[in-house]
């Protein structure tokens, strides 16, 4: 009797211990989120008893609000969707930023001779923007004279491959890397140039989590850095495991994107505060441009945005 | 009695809602409460009024397209039986389509803007049309063909004495499914192509803004019914004299 009592309290705490721990990206495996999967492949999550599921996502996956309602633990999102959540009552925090610049931007055909995003947005043609987003909102702001025509956009490159006069967002590490290979000779501008440069690609958690296990999420910072760090410095075998998650995405699109990727990660901050790290005068301008933009209501303090573990 | 007790259940489900929210035992950031909902109305009026105009004008061509289009095929259908086996599998197969993975391609066919927005609508409503309107011309009364056979009434008189009027209470049943349908085919084809209620909808879930899907799908909901509406309307005007359906009875 004692034994088994023994044994099911043994299960119990291995239980416990190891509670499954959901991580929810917002897009399909791709070297974007090269250093969860490397954190995954590697065992880094493992040897801090912390038992993952990496949840790959889709177009428009509500991954901020999935955190926020605890539907999962942790969650990768984008520096302004934590902004805006919080200011809408969610109390999410980011505890690490893979994209130290923001990757987003906007690809035109080469042969257009555009030199800036001003081009784009001052020139005729449609302008592929997703409606909302607040550096769209920005930038017209900014560009106020625009005759580029903004409509939806759709994902994918169809309609930039079957009209020359089309210009659509980016994820730099992405489409163009695609229009490419179709022999498309394109301009990428990021919008970061532009001054709107939030943080990317950020693994979010409930703010309640630092309180209920403050180890759990010091353990889960450190595990993702550390596939960051074993990712960058060879991202092949990780490349090849996301490859069989995701077969619309080539072998060899991995690996440039990958190559495309790394500037904006590995820093000359990141050298020394270390990869994923935030500033707080980052998360302040962030705030200011989109309560100028008036997608939030009221000012927010930066240091309630993010914790560096 | 026929609007007290609808408005009842609104004034119990809104006055439910707002408590749940209120309270905090819903987050506000999973559903809006109903206050916030109403002063999201106020406060985008505005933005709310042009997506309607919008949706509306698409919702209507499109559905009218439908029924000019959809009507006429039915016709056709009816004449020949060779047709009619060739073709209405289709119409009912057609109904299925799910317009959200189609939609995209409509803007490769036709341009962003109107003309993507009111394909869309059509695509979507012309189907039930289509089959309501031919299992109304096979219904006719066989006995009353028999009458009109007798009398060497032309083919012609026979479909528009005989046979579309008595296929108007199917055709009526069609178009409220259609009615319905248009609405949501425009909202689809404006994620895709641009402007009215869909991408007020797509603006307000990148900024999180849930009171204000909610008030965008309000009001894509209220062209629905009042589209609706105008079909029983006019199935009153033509039926309610003759069919037993819509006649009062004495």
């Amino acid at each position: 009797m004692k034994a088994i009592l023994f044994t099911l309290a043994l299960l119990l705490t291995a239980n416990v211990c190891e509670a499954k721990i959901r991580l929810a990206l917002n897009w399909k495996p791709e070297p974007q989120f090269g250093g969860f999967y490397a954190a995954e492949q590697n065992g880094e999550f493992k040897k801090r008893k912390l038992n993952v599921e990496i949840i790959p996502g889709g177009a428009g996956t509500p991954v901020i609000q999935m955190v926020g309602l605890g539907s999962v633990e942790y969650g990768v999102v984008s520096g302004d969707e934590v902004v805006i959540a919080r200011s809408r009552g969610m109390k999410v925090v980011s505890l690490f930023a893979t994209y130290q610049t923001h990757p987003q931007g906007v690809m035109a055909h080469a042969e257009r001779g555009f030199k800036s995003l001003k081009d784009v947005f001052i020139s005729e043609g449609p302008l592929a923007l997703q409606m909302g987003l607040p550096y769209a909102l920005l930038l017209k702001k900014k560009y106020p004279q625009a005759k580029s025509k903004i409509v939806p956009y759709l994902g994918g490159i169809s309609n930039f491959l079957s009209d020359k006069k089309y210009s659509q967002q980016v994820f730099v590490t992405s489409e163009p890397l695609i229009a490419k290979q179709q022999k498309q000779d394109v301009s990428v501008f990021l919008v970061a140039e532009e001054g709107y440069n939030p943080y990317a690609t950020v693994l979010a958690v409930q703010e309640e989590a630092f309180k209920s296990k403050p180890k759990e999420v010091q353990a889960m910072v450190e595990a993702v850095r550390a596939g960051w760090k074993s990712y960058m410095k060879n991202p092949k075998p990780t490349n090849k495991f996301m490859a069989k998650l995701n077969k619309a995405m080539s072998p060899e699109l991995f690996d440039e994107s990958e190559k495309a990727q790394r500037p904006l990660i590995e820093t000359a901050e990141t050298k020394t505060s270390g990869l994923g790290t935030m500033t707080e005068a980052r998360w302040k301008q962030l705030v200011e441009q989109l309560l100028e933009v008036k997608i939030i209501p009221n000012s927010i303090p930066a240091t309630e945005l993010f914790r560096n573990l | 009695m026929k609007w007290i007790l609808p408005l009842a259940t609104l004034l119990v489900f809104g006055g439910l809602l707002e408590v749940v929210v209120k309270s905090g035992l819903v987050p506000s950031y999973i559903m809006p409460s109903t206050t916030d909902i109403l002063r999201c109305f106020v406060e985008e009026r505005e933005t709310l009024i042009e997506g309607f105009l919008s949706t509306a004008s698409a919702s209507v061509i499109g559905l009218l397209l439908s029924i000019v289009l959809g009507v006429s095929v039915a016709v056709l259908l009816s004449l020949s039986k060779i047709l009619r086996t060739a073709f209405y599998p289709y119409a009912v197969f057609f109904q299925t389509v799910p317009i959200i993975a189609v939609a995209p391609l409509l803007v490769i066919w036709f341009g962003f803007g109107q003309p993507t927005v009111i394909a869309s609508a059509f695509i979507v409503s012309i189907f039930p049309v289509i089959a309501s309107t031919l299992v109304g011309l096979q219904s006719t009364e066989h006995s009353l063909l028999d009458l009109f056979q007798i009398y060497h009434a032309p083919k012609s008189t026979t479909l528009f004495k005989l046979r579309l009027p008595f296929a108007l209470p199917y055709i009526f049943s069609g178009l409220r499914i259609a009615a319905g349908l248009a609405v949501i085919g425009a909202v689809v084809g404006e994620f895709v192509g641009g402007g009215g209620l869909g991408s007020v909808v797509d603006v307000a879930r990148t900024t999180q803004r849930l009171d204000l899907v909610f008030a965008a799908v309000l009001v894509s909901s209220l062209i629905g019914l009042i589209l609706v509406s105008a079909v029983n309307l006019l199935a009153y005007a033509l039926l309610h004299k003759w069919h037993a359906s819509l006649k009062e009875r004495t």
